[in-house]
């Protein structure tokens, strides 16, 4: 579903992107992980034809990104991090101006409903929490019902029980059969949601794997935790004490 | 409908939308202008109504004693008199009359229709075309009583020297014109800046709608609103200020047009220059204000020392307050003013070059 070869982007000096390839099957979710300044945004948004890269090819269905830019929006869909949406317009009529955009006609509230939303429909975008700003640029994110969708730090800034209800969304769209790159700085959130993960550093994948497989691979090199973890953790004991229910605020 | 032109439509019908929900906005846009209207206007308002009619008789005799007396029973007219012909056509000039009638000395029936001079205030043409009009009338009835159906007289209208214009009349075009900059500038540097700042253009950028599209439907409202507030601003003038408009009002608001596309075009100069919000309000304003003095919208630019009103011929803004000022004052129509659209057209083209070199969606 996804291509990369060799991907290159400079900023100036910066080389932001230094020779990334990878691919992402069909129905997977793929996850890149790093921290602040690996690059994952920028090869992110190389795929989603946001930008054009220096070099390498990336392709998605089949779609050169870099010679046909439109194609690929029209088969994506993208949340952004710390998307912001017009403020002016009430949530319906902003998934119906961004359906028309793919020139599809969207039932809004049948949207809204995937991501919770629903008795939102007439609020603007400026009055919702954190949280359902979030799940309603997912939903933006499904105007076109795109074949891939991209989700940049969906969770970044979220609650634990809203980032457990994001966590419920991904896991719907992949049970839907969408293919899912998302990047996260979490670590509890890849292992959670997917089923291979590339680590970025410095502009280039350190390692691929399967979770589970690059934990292994650790631990065989000899790798001990000083403390031995428990049963539970502080995250469980606070959803534990606050419920696991979406607060809305 | 193709995919590109539908965009287009949807965009523009949501960026339409959205400007016209921001009525505080809207409502200051109007307020302003109107507010140097109200102020201007208080100065000079007793001058809209009636007809004033001066007439210099110097004849003195029961026929044109008859002429006056007639003129005297029209409700429509404010008649005064002036001792000779001299003082008549001052009293024109100055403004304290519309139209002046002056009865030539011996005057009567006699074989060849008897000419009558009627002096006249160019810039007041719908108070003095009222004041021909009833006089026709006054004069033939006077004719078929006297002969039964001969006309005797003739009118030779007269344009009374330089003229006289309401400083309101003045004002108004300058502020109009003014407001268009304004709105153009500031509404699209700062509203620009903020969707830059937001994110809101990078989410835009991820769908298949081409910037194209959305510049498109921002230019479109920008010039739907120039247009709308040219027509309410110059209603407000003639309606409550009695501004007459010589021209023909379309003619200001295609002008309006026009100079909303060179202001819209630097707005976007500006919002690909500035940062933030808060760099774009100084830049614009750097812009505009000067422009504001220099470019004659309170006060004609003959006043200013002759460099600087060669400087001035230039400024954007001095193109539109001159032409809507042609249009409005002097009845010029719009092929007359093709110096002012030519370099409404030049400032267009170089203000939207600098705005494709200096934009950036994010």
């Amino acid at each position: 579903m996804i291509e990369v070869r060799d991907l290159r982007k400079s900023y100036g000096d910066l080389q932001a992107v230094a020779g990334v390839s990878f691919s992402v099957a069909p129905g997977e979710v793929f996850g890149i992980l790093g921290p602040n300044g690996a690059g994952k945004t920028t090869t992110v948004e190389i795929l989603e034809g946001m930008r054009p890269p220096d070099g390498g090819s990336a392709f998605v269905n089949g779609v050169d990104v870099h010679s046909d830019p439109h194609r690929v929006k029209s088969i994506i869909g993208v949340q952004l991090q710390s998307s912001v949406f017009f403020e002016r317009l009430n949530l319906s009529e902003i998934l119906k101006l961004f359906g028309s955009f793919y020139g599809r006609r969207v039932d809004a509230l049948e949207l809204l409903e995937q991501v919770g939303l629903e008795d939102k429909i007439g609020s603007v975008y400026v009055d919702l929490s954190g949280g359902q700003k979030q799940r309603f640029s997912i939903a933006v994110a499904l105007v076109n019902d795109p074949l891939v969708l991209f989700l940049d730090e969906p969770t970044t800034g979220l609650d634990p029980q809203a980032r457990r209800h994001a966590w419920d969304l991904v896991k719907g769209f992949k049970s839907e059969g969408r293919t899912i790159l998302l990047t996260t700085h979490y670590m509890e959130e890849a292992e959670e949601l997917c089923d291979r993960i590339a680590i970025m550093d410095g502009g280039r994948i350190i390692a691929l794997d399967e979770p589970d497989a690059l934990i292994d691979s650790l631990l065989e090199r000899g790798f001990s935790k000083e403390h031995v973890e428990r049963q539970a953790n502080l995250e469980d004991v606070f959803l534990d004490l606050t419920g696991r229910a979406l607060r809305e605020g | 409908m193709s995919l590109i032109a539908s965009q287009t439509l949807t965009m523009t019908v949501a960026s339409l939308k959205m400007y016209f929900r921001d009525r505080q906005a809207l409502f200051w846009s109007l307020l302003l202008p109107m507010l140097f209207m109200v102020i201007f206007g208080l100065m000079d308002f007793g001058a809209f109504g009636r007809v004033d009619m001066g007439i210099a008789d110097l004849a003195d005799n029961a026929e044109s004693r008859g002429v006056v007396a007639a003129l005297e029973g029209i409700d429509a007219l404010n008649v005064s008199y002036d001792p000779d012909r001299e003082s008549a056509r001052s009293a024109v000039e100055d403004g304290d009359i519309d139209v002046a009638l002056v009865i030539p000395a011996g005057f009567g029936p006699s074989d060849d229709p008897v000419a009558l001079e009627v002096l006249f205030n160019e810039a007041r043409p719908r108070e003095s075309g009222v004041g021909f009009s009833v006089l026709r009338q006054v004069l033939d009835e006077l004719s078929f009583s006297m002969t039964g159906a001969r006309r005797l007289f003739v009118i030779e209208p007269t344009p009374a020297g330089d003229r006289d214009l309401r400083y309101i009349d003045f004002l108004m075009p300058g502020i109009v014109a003014m407001s268009i900059m304004q709105m153009g500038l500031f509404s699209v540097a700062f509203a620009f800046v903020q969707l830059k700042r937001q994110g809101v253009l990078r989410r835009l950028l991820a769908t298949p709608m081409r910037p194209a599209s959305f510049i498109f439907a921002y230019v479109v409202t920008r010039l739907t609103v120039s247009v709308l507030q040219t027509g309410v601003l110059v209603g407000v003038a003639v309606l409550f200020f009695g501004v007459q408009i010589a021209g023909n009002p379309l003619t200001l608001l295609l002008l309006a047009l026009v100079g909303g596309a060179v202001f819209v075009s630097l707005g976007f100069a500006v919002s690909g220059w500035a940062k933030n919000e808060q760099v774009a309000a100084p830049i614009a304003n750097v812009i505009a204000l000067p422009m504001i003095f220099l470019s004659g919208v309170f006060f004609p630019r003959d006043a200013m020392p002759d460099v600087l009103g060669v400087v001035t011929d230039y400024l954007p803004l001095s193109y539109l307050a001159d032409s809507m000022r042609s249009v409005s004052v002097d009845g010029a129509a719009l092929t007359s003013q093709w110096a002012g659209l030519l370099g409404l057209a030049a400032w267009l083209v170089v203000s939207y070059a600098v705005a494709i070199k200096l934009f950036r969606w994010e």
